[in-house]
């Protein structure tokens, strides 16, 4: 495919994004207040608790986690599932399956834009702010370079888990329902509501090894240095089980797409 | 508009609704996910409540069996925006391709009309759950089981409910102002998994803000005082109901402003 067309694609994506960038701000100010309430909580907490290190993370290692997964969350979200099933209802899907151009290719580069815009104005500035506040708790390295590595990987882990459940909507008709199912699932075990190491031993065990965890936890915590990733062998296998991930999600995607999109029944359209 | 009575709007209602219901019965499929998904939400958030306690045995000074209390008052609180609330999600699509003209076109009113139009079966599971970790709790605790107690209960759950109401008003109705409004919604009702904890937690101005401005302090916890400690209510419980009215008028008239807005760009 020529990449021409593709980066034309990505274009329109942010374009379409900077389209609503009262939206953005908005987006902005809710997070601020979002994060003040997960700030008050864990600050209640912590002081409960009588001890300052709890599971290996202090006070300060939590919040910043929850920050950082509160705004990777917001980069990271995507609207496949919703689209889909819009587009299902009002039958415009045949005229997206009918470009000559993959469909999933298609949604994933138009996406690539959303996110570029998203990671520019909400992720880099909310990192920003909390490196300033915390005054250098996040080590400043290479660590830098695996965490955009890592996140790029998670994108596509994200993007795939989307286009797993997405088809789901051809047979079923429904659409909140599977996509409240999807999000979750995924927000739950991928460290995004509360972070994995504070799991009970046995459940945490199950859980590292889903690919839920390979699309938050695991930058965080190459980001902050932790789980074994400040080692080359721990950093090696963090990446080696987001790899495995991508290629048994992107397999698996993409036989079920192929074999759903011949169920596709649009009423009307 | 001239103004008509409450048996009137019942009777609308009724109507509305069991269109609604037939409505969904031809889609089994997405009803049966969906419940299953109010189940998963649910349950993924027993699940955190159970993680924090598994780590931490008391938080801000309240102690399991109290914070369980709390959280099931929350779950009941937030039932009746689940279910007669629920088109409101549906509004910004609604405005943006045009479609909500229909609404302004009937001789009732704007804003009934429009709300009555969904009624969420599966927030009743919800309910369900609630009530459920409500008595649980309840026993453990050793509440006593009196008709004044049972009275209060209902009283302050149903004042309780009133604030989420008016704030998914309030979130939906941004939509006729701003484009791409859809996540003030989902952050607003992300907001809502914050009234399970003990309102104390927050200090300064931020304790202001979520007393009055987005009440969540109301949603679950100061309207649960007045069952978990009888003997010392705090003021602003007692003003709750009153407090609560209030919101949701002043949710009505910003929702209401809004449509009068969409009528002048007459999209």
């Amino acid at each position: 495919m020529n990449p021409k067309r593709l980066l034309a694609i990505t274009r329109a994506g942010i374009m379409e994004s900077l389209h609503f960038r009262l939206g953005i701000f908005v987006t902005l100010f809710a997070n601020l207040i979002y994060l003040v309430l997960v700030y008050y909580l864990w600050k209640a907490i912590y002081a409960s608790s009588g001890t300052t290190v709890v599971n290996g993370m202090t006070f300060e290692d939590t919040m910043i986690y929850l920050i950082l997964a509160t705004a990777l969350f917001n980069f990271l979200e995507m609207f496949v599932v919703w689209d889909m099933s819009r587009s299902i209802q009002s039958g415009k899907i045949v005229l997206d399956l009918l470009k000559p151009m993959r469909f999933r290719k298609y949604t994933f580069w138009s996406y690539t834009g959303n996110h570029i815009v998203q990671f520019v104005l909400t992720f880099i500035p909310t990192f920003v702010v909390v490196m300033i506040v915390t005054k250098g708790a996040i080590p400043m390295g290479l660590n830098l370079v695996w965490f955009l590595a890592a996140t790029v990987i998670a994108l596509m882990i994200n993007y795939n888990i989307e286009m797993l459940i997405a088809p789901i909507c051809f047979f079923t008709e429904s659409t909140w329902g599977v996509n409240i199912v999807k999000e979750t699932i995924v927000l739950l075990l991928s460290g995004a509501t509360i972070p994995l190491a504070f799991f009970p031993e046995k459940a945490r065990m199950v859980v590292s090894y889903l690919p839920f965890r390979a699309v938050y936890d695991i930058p965080l915590s190459i980001l902050l240095g932790k789980n074994g990733s400040d080692t080359w062998q721990g950093l090696v296998s963090l990446f080696a089980l987001q790899l495995a991930w991508l290629l048994v999600l992107t397999l698996a995607g993409n036989l079920f797409w192929n074999s759903a999109v011949k169920k596709v029944t649009v009423n009307g359209g | 508009m001239h103004k008509r009575g409450l048996g009137f709007y019942a009777r609308i209602y009724r109507k509305i609704l069991i269109q609604d219901l037939k409505s969904k019965m031809s889609y089994r499929a997405d009803f049966i996910i969906s419940t299953f998904g109010m189940i998963m939400t649910n349950l993924s958030g027993f699940i955190t409540f159970m993680i924090l306690f598994h780590n931490f045995p008391t938080i801000n000074g309240w102690d399991y069996y109290h914070m369980l209390f709390l959280y099931g008052f929350s779950l009941v609180a937030l039932t009746p925006v689940q279910c007669f609330f629920d088109n409101n999600w549906n509004l910004r699509f609604m405005v943006q391709s045009g479609d909500f003209i229909k609404y302004c076109f009937r001789p009732v009113n704007v804003f009934f009309y429009f709300i009555s139009e969904v009624f969420d079966v599966k927030g009743l599971g919800q309910l369900a759950f609630g009530i459920g970790t409500i008595i649980y709790a309840w026993i453990k605790i050793g509440i006593p089981v009196t008709p004044l107690v049972i009275g209060k209960l209902i009283v302050f759950l149903l004042t309780a409910s009133l604030f989420m109401i008016a704030l998914m008003n309030f979130a939906a109705a941004t939509c006729f102002w701003i484009k791409g409004s859809g996540y003030v919604m989902v952050i607003m009702f992300r907001f809502k998994d914050f009234a399970k904890y003990p309102s104390s937690i927050f200090e300064g101005i931020f304790k202001i803000i979520f007393t009055f401005i987005i009440p969540i302090a109301f949603i679950a916890y100061y309207p649960s005082l007045v069952i978990l400690t009888p003997d010392n209510v705090p003021l602003l419980s007692w003003i709750s109901p009153l407090y609560g009215i209030l919101f949701v008028f002043l949710s009505y008239k910003f929702w209401m402003l809004g449509v009068r807005k969409y009528d002048f760009t007459g999209s």
